[in-house]
């Protein structure tokens, strides 16, 4: 068999697997979608009626009951801020630790080590602090609650990151002159920016996504789609038509967050060129 | 550079440490010191039912009468107790009013967190006697003190199907099996055995009853039930657990008989959901679950049932109560605002409004009322389902019980135990509860 | 005048730590005084000093052992899993040159559910008799199960569910390490004539070391912490089938009220993925 015809074989296949397990991740979303126009008669009939007339009832009842807009704008500033200061922040210290070549793994340890405890443990004294510093219900609250996990898992994924670069390429940035942060700058951000994005992505999921504390530390001023979608379930019921309403809702910033990783993920083949 | 960030991070320790122990003990200075009726918001936490939205409909007239405005936080059922815990248990409270389920009572009086309401009732000559008894006893009063007001009441029920249950074809088939006619049983033996020849005869099209098998709530709820109606019950007179006696194993062995040979297959992971869209979809002839399920049922966009279904007592006759109350938390701003407002949401013009609208009724009169009975004509049967109910013993550890309790169930019905291993172990762990 | 390194340090390194001091650091010193203590929250403050008690408890305590077991168990299969999946997906769309943006904004979906309601919609899918799923299987001739219900099926479905959710994140990690892994090595390795699995298993994997470390680490310690989507799911059911640690630690702490003991229960889950995870990070590194 020739070269060719097997990449060619072997790209065939490489697309039917992906194909597939697409359709995995996919198939249910487009059932969410589908339950979202629906009522939960409907939704629960089997075998299924597959061309319902659509109702939009499901998504005026959690904006016009719940205000729905105020949560999703909520729960995107205090994901997104604690984003920003994690990556920026995190970004350095990892650079640092992963550049120093005693006691690095104390360090990494020590900061894993620290997400270490369930949540359930760590959210009673943190109530505690905020309700006496009297920031309940605030987003700055949740914004700093967040950075005690986004910050060292951003830490300790960018350590890994750090380390698949090369020293030698910001050590000969360092010999023509630069400082350390010209050099991080510079040589090593654009270098590790798929690993940067990628934890960066993680870290907003990981807060947009969070419930507990959300749940203690909000009231009605400051709560997050993941509290308000909880509510969805009620004791006399899930009340799953609106539920999948809402969850269509908190993939929107599915849009924003395909465009960056499209810049920085399916184009990253071509970063190995800063030299 | 080391030494320095030794200290550092040694300073920094010690400091948070000296800061979490002290904090315990303080008081904490600020808070509001009004006092009458000076607040002008008032924040009540709430479950997301539709009993609640049925208040949230009402408060603009009380903030029209009053000048105070009402902010009603609502969280699902699952995250109240953890919503409630960390601000109960701190000195002030962001809420000036709550509501309370019926398995929390003990341990939230017992934790002094909820505060008495004589003096209120007495000064304001607040009519308490309008309550139904068994709802009173529950989310009303504990050892002669009152501490909230009933809000709404949950009682368990038989819900079923009417064509089933009159259907000829089935009747005679029964009749000719057993030599007795099919009707809404009497007893659990013989509920078991009509749930089971409903399925055996409609196959997987109709079940003879759907249950609820998800720990740890739905499947206590519902058996217990099984052991209020089989003469059992979990502590004795002396106090001791009876639960693994001779009714408690017959009520779990009769459970466990309609879960395997009745109830749709997944039965032991429903929840309350699940179960309810079964008997919506038309799939099940009998539910036990709480009696406002049959408004729900009765609705078209939930349920293709729609007028099919009707309520009865649950078999054996002694089912198991539940409901909410009203309560002040103790350490509430202003007490005298939240009881302002409860005193009015609990009045009698206000109620019967709350239950024209659906909401489910704790007061006597507006049960007798002619404008409720009219709309909602079997809540006589309802009505008496509540008198007849039994509840969950006030003790400050039901949390724990139903949890020991829904755990050896689900055991006992996913085959890892015997009904004996489990009701003996459920005996024996909750025997320090009490 | 600062030295170079001290300033460096200032720079790049302290303002990361002044923030975990405040923000983590406290509540797990709390947490860690409070495991000494009888405190419960029913009561006021700390509660009165016990020693070792609550320790002692956590040791025989006959459910902790099993849910502990159950965590274990949960943990290797969901991190095996999705770590070859997630490596498998990543090496594939890293191939491809067609379709990889919209393969991305598919499978970034699942990550942005919340698992509670992660939890409920799947739950409305596999519905053993109004699901979805079995009715699906049914058309093609396959009896559906009771997934949930079923003390059998419960740990695999809650596994299945939770690679749907997860996976994308090993994906995402696994490929953002593979495009910024340098292209020499590779070039060096053709000239010598390496086939496709010797370029992957001598070049590729040793430069990945570093990423599939912190990915395959990243998801112990979350897989370790689950508790959201068994609370939703399963609530620890059948049984006992399904009761992982971290439920069973959030039920002493909300359910009974245990504070001390659930942090006790917490610090011990804590000093045993610590250790996990030193030895993983002293064998991957080497003696560095």
């Amino acid at each position: 068999m020739s070269a060719k015809l097997q990449n060619k074989l072997l790209d065939g296949f490489t697309y039917a697997a992906l194909v597939v397990c697409a359709l995995i991740f996919l198939l249910p979303i487009l059932w969410i979608i589908r339950t979202s126009f629906t009522t939960k008669v409907v939704a629960y009939q089997i075998p299924p009626q597959w061309f319902v007339r659509p109702t939009m009832d499901n998504y005026k009842a959690i904006f016009s009951d719940n205000p729905f807009g105020r949560y999703f704008l909520n729960s995107f500033g205090i994901s997104l801020i604690s984003t920003l200061i994690a990556v920026f922040i995190g970004a350095m210290a990892a650079f640092w630790i992963a550049r120093r070549t005693a006691g690095g793994n104390f360090l990494r340890i020590a900061i894993l080590g620290t997400q270490m405890l369930p949540p359930i443990v760590m959210v009673i004294p943190i109530f505690m602090v905020i309700k006496k510093l009297g920031l309940m219900d605030s987003w700055f609250s949740l914004i700093v609650t967040y950075l005690s996990f986004s910050l060292p898992y951003m830490i300790w994924l960018l350590i890994g990151f750090f380390e698949t670069i090369p020293k030698d390429l910001d050590e000969a940035c360092e010999m023509d002159g630069c400082t350390k942060m010209q050099a991080f700058t510079r040589v090593v951000l654009p270098l590790a920016a798929p690993g940067i994005m990628a934890a960066g992505i993680l870290s907003f999921l990981m807060a947009w996504n969070e419930f507990l504390f959300a749940l203690v530390l909000t009231g009605t001023g400051s709560r997050t789609l993941p509290v308000a979608i909880a509510n969805m379930e009620t004791q006399q019921g899930v009340m799953i038509a609106q539920l999948c309403a809402a969850t269509v809702i908190i993939i929107l910033p599915v849009i924003v967050l395909s465009l960056f990783i499209q810049k920085y993920l399916v184009n990253g083949m071509t970063m190995g060129s800063v030299k | 550079m080391k030494k320095w960030l030794c200290s550092v991070v040694a300073i920094v320790m010690t400091v948070t440490l000296l800061s979490a122990c002290g904090s315990g003990n303080k008081e904490e200075a600020g808070g509001s010191a009004s006092s009458g009726s000076g607040k002008k918001q008032l924040n009540i936490l709430m479950e997301s039912v539709p009993d609640t939205d049925i208040v949230k409909k009402e408060i603009a007239k009380f903030t029209k009468e009053t000048g105070i405005a009402v902010n009603i936080e609502a969280v699902n059922y699952s995250a109240m107790h953890e919503k409630l815990v960390p601000q109960l248990v701190n000195s002030s409270s962001s809420y000036d009013l709550i509501v309370v389920d019926n398995y929390w009572v003990g341990e939230f009086t017992s934790a002094g967190w909820l505060e008495p309401l004589d003096t209120f009732i007495q000064r304001d000559k607040f009519d308490t006697s309008v309550y139904l008894k068994s709802m009173f006893d529950m989310v009303g009063q504990v050892d002669g003190t009152t501490y909230m007001l009933p809000f709404y009441n949950y009682a368990m029920s038989l819900i079923y199907r009417k064509d089933v249950f009159e259907d000829a074809d089935l009747k005679s088939k029964y009749q000719a099996e057993f030599g007795r006619e099919m009707k809404i049983p009497d007893t659990l033996e013989e509920y078991v055995n009509i749930s089971k020849f409903i399925t055996k005869q409609k196959g997987d099209k109709m079940y003879g009853s759907v249950m609820m098998g998800l720990r740890p709530d739905p499947i206590s709820v519902e058996w217990l039930n099984y052991l209020y109606s089989s003469g059992g019950d979990i502590y004795g007179k002396d106090g001791k657990p009876v639960i693994n006696n001779e009714s408690g194993i017959k009520a779990l062995d009769l459970y466990i008989d309609n879960m395997n040979n009745a109830a749709p297959k997944g039965s032991a992971g429903f929840g309350f959901d699940e179960a309810f869209n079964v008997f919506a979809q038309g799939n099940a002839a009998s539910f036990i679950t709480y009696n406002w399920m049959l408004a729900k049922l009765n609705n078209e966009s939930e349920s293709k049932v729609a007028g099919k279904v009707d309520i009865a007592s649950v078999p054996g006759g002694t089912s198991l109560n539940g409901g909410w109350g009203w309560a002040i938390p103790k350490n509430a701003e202003d007490k005298e605002a939240s009881w302002k407002f409860l005193k009015w949401i609990e009045s009698f013009d206000i109620a019967k409004d709350r239950a024209l609208q659906g909401g489910s009724p704790t007061r006597k009169d507006v049960f007798a009322d002619d404008d409720v009975l009219g709309q909602y004509q079997y809540y006589v049967k309802v009505q008496k389902v509540i008198d007849e109910s039994r509840m969950i013993p006030i003790i400050s550890e039901a949390p724990q019980l139903i949890e020991i309790l829904g755990r050896e169930l689900s055991e006992a019905v996913s085959g890892g135990k015997t009904s004996k291993d489990a009701l003996d172990t459920v005996a024996k762990e909750v025997q320090d509860l009490k | 005048m600062l030295s170079q390194k001290r300033k460096q340090f200032l720079i790049f390194f302290v303002p990361s730590v002044l923030l975990l001091l405040l923000t983590v650091v406290y509540p797990l010193l709390y947490s860690l005084v409070m495991s000494f203590t009888s405190s419960s929250l029913k009561i006021k403050g700390m509660g009165s000093f016990i020693g070792f008690d609550n320790y002692i408890r956590v040791f025989k305590d006959a459910y902790f052992l099993k849910s502990a077991w159950t965590t274990v168990i949960f943990t290797v299969i969901v991190v095996t899993l999705e770590f070859l999946f997630g490596l498998i997906v990543a090496i594939l769309l890293n191939r491809i040159t067609y379709g990889k943006k919209v393969f991305f904004t598919i499978i970034i979906v699942p990550m942005l559910i919340t698992p509670v309601a992660v939890g409920l919609i799947w739950r409305l899918l596999l519905h053993p008799d109004l699901g979805i799923i079995n009715y699906m299987l049914s058309l093609v001739g396959i009896e559906g199960q009771a997934w949930l219900g079923d003390a059998k099926w419960a740990m695999i479905t809650v596994v299945l569910v939770d690679i749907w959710h997860q996976v994308p994140f090993m994906i995402l990690l696994l490929l953002a390490g593979l495009v910024s892994l340098p292209v020499e090595p590779y070039e060096a390795a053709e000239i010598d004539g390496a086939n496709r699995l010797q370029t992957f298993w001598n070049v590729t994997l040793p430069l990945m070391k570093a990423t599939i470390v912190v990915a395959v680490l990243f998801r112990v310690i979350t897989a370790f912490k689950t508790y959201d989507l068994i609370y939703v799911l399963t609530k620890g059911g059948p049984g006992t089938t399904t009761e992982v640690i971290s439920y069973h630690i959030y039920k002493q702490a909300y359910t009974f009220l245990d504070t001390g003991y659930a942090s006790a229960l917490s610090y011990v889950l804590l000093l045993v993925v610590l250790m996990l995870s030193a030895v993983f990070v002293k064998v991957s590194r080497g003696k560095a």
